[in-house]
């Protein structure tokens, strides 16, 4: 009777180590997921930067807010060690090609000379060279502002979108600002590029790329009543040799910039790769805070069902000290029993974690399995992860320890 | 490993009061005055409540008196620190209890072993000797058993050599055989008294059997907390 009754208290005990070491996987398994992901996006995004091909980028605030865009392309290409000035123009239209129905796209207008050299290898790889869109430099049909040279309406479609509206070169493609076809332009389509193959990268499936100035007086950028506009939405400065990596001389190319357009930001990657770096360390903090009160439930579990081991051991725990087994060796043992379910809990929270990432990477939808397979597991932030809970779970088992050393060897026997 | 050898026990005016002070108080020792000089056979014997059990844990040092003194070879250790008293009790005391107290968890041959873990025996030595010990009480071929596979008497049988791992000088034993069959209590009994009487130790028998206590050469009878009769043979 006494043992069937034993056999059940241990049976109890061995249940809730199992839902401990669940309570911990859990709250493990949380922040592996958050900070394999967050830090795999961030690095993606951080590596995005430091590989693009222009340094510097200029901005304003609200749409298309650049101004006298070609004019300021000049301005800076006569700077010193400015090697490219891309500004660039995005503006949401409606194509048609072979069908009357309008497929919305992404239309990005740019200086095809200088957009190409502000393009990172990989991004750059993706485009022909040089880019096929007429005048390199954009300045016939934009005539000094006046808009009043020829136009050169050729377009470069992204491959999705070629396969998708069954267009190749040669074809042609109307391009309108509203739904409606007859305010549309006709464009040539002279050829297509590729877009890379994450969701997340910087250029869209479905994006036109056409002639500046082409784009402009479609969507009623190029004048306005107060006459040139000659809008951009941001421009990228690509620096030329060793100035890429020179910290204090692409700050001061980035002062120069700024002296010149005081209303405009004018922002270095470097910067901006900082500032990522600045907002992933404070999204990692605030994943660890809330994984940290999952973890807390967990070691609050842990240091319950330690006590509750010690209640129910406390006959074992009479004879040890009967026997006069020193105090170091029961404490010693609850601690390595809080540290065995805290180690396997957190041994299997990373490897939920490790597991939740790939599931999620192979079976949910396409953004999230984006994100997914950028997830990035740091073995020392992962060690770190194992050794916090395995330190807290000594604290968990303090209570315990307390209550086994005021065990009343007497009562215990009894 | 050398053994500890057995002391000369002292009680001096020795009181235990559980609840002291409070309308619940419980008078379990009143003024023991006791000399069990090293090596002899005492059996104490007494109705139940009659404070038996609490006398052996003074003496062994699993309860601090109330008042008076402990003494082993006139040195005073009943009041020393708990963990003082565990090291004594490690290396000087072998407990032999009626329920067998051994741990569920570990098999007969770590049982055995437990005590001179503790004491920091080379892995070797306390294999062989728990080996040798178990051989003693006659359960060498079931050393790897766990308590619950063990009889009763079995059980008893590993509480001993338990016991006698450290090589104490005391030997306490409550009701060893309360819980075993008349065969199973002789044979226990025989083991105990041949251990004892092999190894020179003191042993304090806890019994209300007069037939068990009748084996001691000393008697010790005790009524309400007190002790009222003490009888050597000759």
């Amino acid at each position: 009777m006494k043992r069937s009754r034993r056999g059940a208290a241990l049976r109890h005990v061995r249940l809730q180590q199992v839902l401990a070491i669940a309570a911990i996987a859990t709250a493990v398994a949380l922040p592996v997921v958050l900070l394999s992901v967050g830090g795999g996006v961030s690095a993606h995004e951080l590596s995005n930067l430091q590989n693009a091909g222009y340094q510097i980028v200029l901005s304003a605030a609200g749409d298309h807010g650049i101004l006298a865009a070609h004019n300021l392309t000049h301005r800076l290409l006569a700077l010193a060690s400015v090697a490219a000035v891309s500004p660039v123009l995005s503006v949401s239209l409606d194509a048609y090609g072979n069908s009357s129905t309008p497929t919305p796209v992404l239309a990005e207008g740019v200086i095809p000379g200088e957009f190409l050299a502000t393009l990172g290898p990989a991004e750059a790889g993706l485009f022909p060279s040089p880019l096929p869109l007429g005048d390199p430099s954009d300045s016939i049909h934009f005539e000094n502002g006046s808009y009043t040279g020829p136009a050169i309406d050729d377009v470069l479609v992204s491959s999705p979108f070629a396969q998708a509206n069954r267009v190749a070169a040669g074809a042609s493609l109307v391009l309108s600002p509203a739904a409606n076809r007859s305010l549309g332009v006709r464009f040539n389509v002279t050829g297509t590029f590729g877009v890379p193959p994450t969701a997340l990268g910087p250029t869209g499936a479905f994006a036109v790329l056409v002639p500046l100035s082409d784009l402009q007086v479609l969507s009623g950028l190029a004048t306005g009543s107060h006459g040139v506009t000659d809008a951009a939405d941001s421009v990228e400065v690509a620096v030329s040799g060793s100035v890429t990596t020179n910290p204090t001389a692409l700050e001061s190319i980035r002062n120069e910039i700024q002296s010149l357009y005081p209303f405009y930001g004018v922002t270095s990657l470097e910067q901006e790769a900082q500032q990522l770096q600045s907002a992933s360390s404070v999204l990692t903090g605030f994943y660890l805070a809330l994984s940290s009160v999952g973890l807390a439930v967990g070691l609050l579990f842990l240091a319950l069902v330690q006590v509750r081991r010690v209640e129910s051991d406390r006959r074992s725990i009479g004879i040890r000290r009967a026997l006069g087994l020193p105090a170091t060796w029961i404490a010693g043992g609850l601690m390595a029993d809080g540290l065995v379910v805290a180690g396997a809990g957190a041994l299997a929270g990373v490897v939920g974690g490790y597991l939740l990432v790939e599931g999620l990477a192979k079976w949910s939808s396409a953004a999230v399995q984006e994100a997914a397979r950028l997830a990035v597991f740091v073995p020392v932030t992962l060690s770190l992860l194992v050794l916090a809970v395995l330190a807290l779970s000594v604290l968990a088992s303090v209570a315990a320890v307390r209550a086994a050393l005021r065990v009343e060897i007497t009562e215990a026997l009894r | 490993m050398s053994g500890s050898r057995s002391p000369h026990l002292e009680l001096r005016q020795v009181e235990r009061f559980y609840h002291a002070g409070r309308p619940e108080e419980v008078r379990a020792l009143r003024g023991i005055d006791l000399d069990i000089p090293p090596g002899e056979f005492v059996s104490v014997e007494g109705p139940s409540g009659c404070g038996k059990t609490t006398l052996l844990n003074v003496v062994g040092l699993l309860d601090s008196p109330t008042a008076g003194e402990v003494r082993w070879d006139g040195r005073p250790v009943g009041q020393r620190t708990d963990r003082e008293r565990a090291r004594m009790r490690l290396q000087g005391v072998g407990f032999i209890f009626q329920r067998f107290y051994l741990l569920p968890t570990l098999t007969a041959r770590e049982n055995v072993e437990l005590p001179m873990r503790a004491l920091s025996v080379p892995r070797a030595e306390r294999s062989r000797r728990a080996a040798e010990l178990l051989d003693e009480v006659g359960l060498s071929s079931r050393a790897d058993a766990f308590p619950h596979q063990l009889s009763g008497g079995e059980e008893q049988r590993v509480a001993v050599a338990r016991a006698l791992a450290n090589r104490p000088g005391i030997l306490l034993a409550d009701e060893p055989t309360g819980e075993l069959d008349s065969a199973n209590a002789e044979a226990a009994l025989d083991l105990i008294e041949r251990v004892r009487r092999d190894r020179d130790a003191t042993l304090i028998l806890v019994t209300h059997n007069p037939d068990v206590a009748r084996r001691a050469r000393r008697h010790l009878a005790m009524r309400d907390g007190r002790i009222s009769a003490d009888q050597r043979e000759a």
